[in-house]
């Protein structure tokens, strides 16, 4: 695939204070494509800070070629790239005006002064500035120096827009807000972003793809529902939503479809077999809000090999559901999210109860969680 | 209520005003007192034998100034070249430690905290030696016979001696080297405090690096930049050791002529006015400051700061 940025095993490490040495990047490889949204996501030190740092031009590589629409960028000081960040802190020049902050990279550019007014004023009423021009960056609301920052680093076209963690610094709802501006924006323009964020649901909510990266290693780079419904590895399955991740070993495969056994004995059928075959050790992955409550016919030839039974440990009401921890012999604590819809009832806790596991809530990581 | 917070208040007043009531009363008296007299001096006519008369006299300044009665006093352009070659001196001093401290200063904000202290400390080494005593070192480094001249000559590069002493590079070189720590700080202040993701934003919008620093950097650091230079300039203008230990008789500068004033013509009034003179100059340069720096703080969220006023 020809994309827009294309990294080719990019390695870096740093010197850590303390001695001994950082590996922020470990032969990471990506490509993105052409007008595609793209997240770099994962925990504080996982490297992806500095892969988009070695994007922008301000982290040389160790090893690895960065190639921007097909030309290899490793020479170009940060200046001359097509490419243009929003910082987590704006970092907006405090000496300058609303307009003379978006009229930057054109001014340095040496840009006619009538094309400037002209494309400044145009971007400004893109990211709802109109009229704004002649503010003072220190009178402005965090939204708003946040919208300045897009629409300056927007402004000279570039051919992908770099974002570091720049809604960290906002309230929840405002958050939310510009979580869909962004989107909306980037479909406008058509241009290829790459976000960074340690928010997995701000992750899912806007990405094309998410690359989950981990020390310094891509874990898993795939679309969101994907990466939620079929996670690679145990670290993208814990780091993306809710789990219960249960050790479990394959008994029995028939095509596409297998039996594992958990450690307490008990037997899920019709798991998706995810290429494992019999004997293997495996993680059953079962997302809390896909168990559903027994429905009190347990044993029952239908139900037998989808349930799990417990006590219930902890039980409270959350709104839209129940949430419940089953402590079960032999296993961690199960969590599940019921609905709270009409008829449904709260469980008391020491109940006994089961909880119905659909064919199609598990999903089989392979080995003992570790990833390869 | 209100009350009770109109006494608390007023409480807070009377112990600001008990603790600035010793400082004002003292610089009224030792400061504000004799500048008046200063004032008033150089406005009366010259005594005998030293000393004043109490009658009104402006010759005084039409002496430096241009305007004289033959009778009296004579006007003489030298009064007016020795205040702007003291001028041309330390404006030059001024533009040498700039050059000097900007890069070492930035250079001191990149280092780990321990250094920055260790570096500051160094810079205000030289406060613990009387001026005197280094002011004579320089003598010795300068002179003819001296080691700055030595040095030159073994390395074959000149030679005879190169006359430095008495000269007006002695007597820059020497301002600067008093003057550098008075330089040195506000710069390293402001450049410290500014954000280095600014600088990486510059390069990020596509600015190379002279751009980067005469949009960027260079604004920033402004208010250091003059808070350093007047603080320079203001007691180089009016220097009087610097010049006398490595002028000489050669180079006069406005402080050597006051003091001749004062001690040896024993001519007040003239002194006085005179010494009118330079505090003109550094009026000028501090309402100038003064302009920027109240520019600066209107331009960063001077919003904020009125609503604070007015609160």
């Amino acid at each position: 695939m020809q994309g827009i940025l294309r990294i080719e095993s990019a390695s870096k490490s740093f010197q850590a204070p303390e001695g001994g040495v950082i590996r922020a990047l470990d032969n990471v490889s990506l490509t993105v494509a052409h007008n595609e949204f793209l997240t770099l996501l994962g925990p504080s030190g996982c490297g992806k800070t500095t892969l988009l740092r070695a994007v922008s031009g301000f982290e040389d590589l160790d090893g690895g070629e960065i190639y921007i629409d097909g030309q290899p960028v490793s020479d170009q000081p940060a200046h001359k790239r097509p490419v243009n960040t929003v910082f987590q802190r704006y970092a907006l020049f405090p000496h300058l005006s609303v307009q003379r902050n978006v009229a930057y990279s054109l001014e340095v550019r040496g840009v006619a002064k009538a094309e400037i007014r002209q494309r400044v004023g145009s971007m400004l009423e893109l990211v709802g500035l109109a009229g704004m021009g002649a503010r003072k960056i220190g009178q402005l609301s965090g939204g708003q120096q946040q919208r300045v920052a897009l629409a300056r680093s927007l402004v000279a076209r570039p051919k992908i827009l770099l974002l570091d963690e720049p809604l960290s610094a906002l309230d929840k709802n405002l958050r939310h807000k510009m979580q869909q501006e962004l989107k909306t924006l980037q479909h406008e323009l058509g241009i290829s972003f790459i976000f960074v964020t340690h928010d997995q649901e701000e992750a899912l909510v806007m990405s094309d793809r998410i690359a989950v990266l981990n020390g310094g290693n891509i874990q898993q780079l795939d679309a969101p529902e994907e990466l939620y419904r079929r996670p690679a590895n145990e670290f993208v399955a814990r780091f993306i939503g809710e789990s219960n991740l249960l050790d479990a070993t394959v008994v029995s495969v028939a095509g596409a479809r297998c039996d594992v056994v958990l450690t307490d004995g008990t037997v899920i059928r019709d798991c998706p077999v995810n290429g494992l075959k019999r004997g293997d050790p495996a993680k059953v992955l079962i997302r809390p809000e896909n168990l559903l409550a027994d429905l009190g016919q347990s044993g029952s030839g239908e139900r037998a090999g989808h349930e799990i039974s417990g006590t219930v440990s902890e039980s409270f009401f959350a709104g839209t559901d129940y949430r419940l921890v089953l402590s079960c012999q032999g296993l961690p604590p199960v969590r599940a999210s019921l609905r709270a819809g009409p008829g449904t009832s709260h469980h008391t806790i020491g109940e006994q109860t089961s909880l119905f596991v659909p064919h199609d809530a598990v999903h089989l990581i392979p080995g003992n969680g570790v990833p390869a | 209520m209100s009350r009770g917070h109109n006494t608390l208040e007023n409480r807070r007043k009377l112990t600001l005003f008990g603790l600035l009531l010793p400082p004002s009363v003292f610089l009224a008296v030792f400061f504000l007192g004799p500048l008046a007299i200063m004032i008033v001096y150089s406005w009366l006519t010259p005594g005998l034998y030293g000393g004043v008369e109490w009658k009104f006299f402006h010759l005084n300044y039409g002496r430096i100034l241009g305007w004289a009665d033959t009778k009296y006093e004579r006007f003489d352009p030298v009064y007016i070249e020795i205040f702007l070659r003291s001028v041309k001196l330390a404006a030059t001093t001024v533009l040498l430690s700039l050059i000097l401290c900007y890069p070492v200063a930035f250079w001191v904000s990149r280092m780990s905290d321990r250094m920055k202290n260790l570096v500051i400390f160094l810079i205000t080494l030289p406060f613990f030696i009387s001026l005197i005593v280094r002011l004579f070192a320089w003598v010795l480094i300068l002179r003819p016979t001296g080691f700055f001249n030595q040095a030159l000559m073994g390395l074959g590069l000149i030679d005879q001696p190169l006359e430095i002493i008495f000269t007006g590079t002695a007597v820059v070189i020497g301002m600067v080297y008093v003057f550098v720590p008075f330089m040195f700080l506000p710069l390293y202040a402001s450049i410290e405090k500014l954000d280095h993701s600014l600088i990486e934003a510059s390069q990020d919008l596509g600015a190379n690096r002279l751009q980067t620093f005469f949009r960027v950097i260079l604004p920033m650091t402004l208010p250091g930049i003059v808070g350093g230079s007047i603080i320079v300039f203001i007691p180089s203008l009016g220097n009087f050791i610097v010049p006398s230990l490595l002028g000489g008789a050669k180079v006069v500068m406005i402080g050597n002529l006051i003091e001749q004033q004062f001690l040896s013509a024993r001519n007040w009034p003239f002194g006085a006015a005179l010494g009118m003179m330079v505090m003109a100059a550094v009026l000028v340069l501090l309402l100038y400051y003064i302009r920027i720096v109240t520019r600066e703080e209107r331009r960063s969220g001077g919003s904020k700061v009125a609503e604070e006023v007015a609160a």
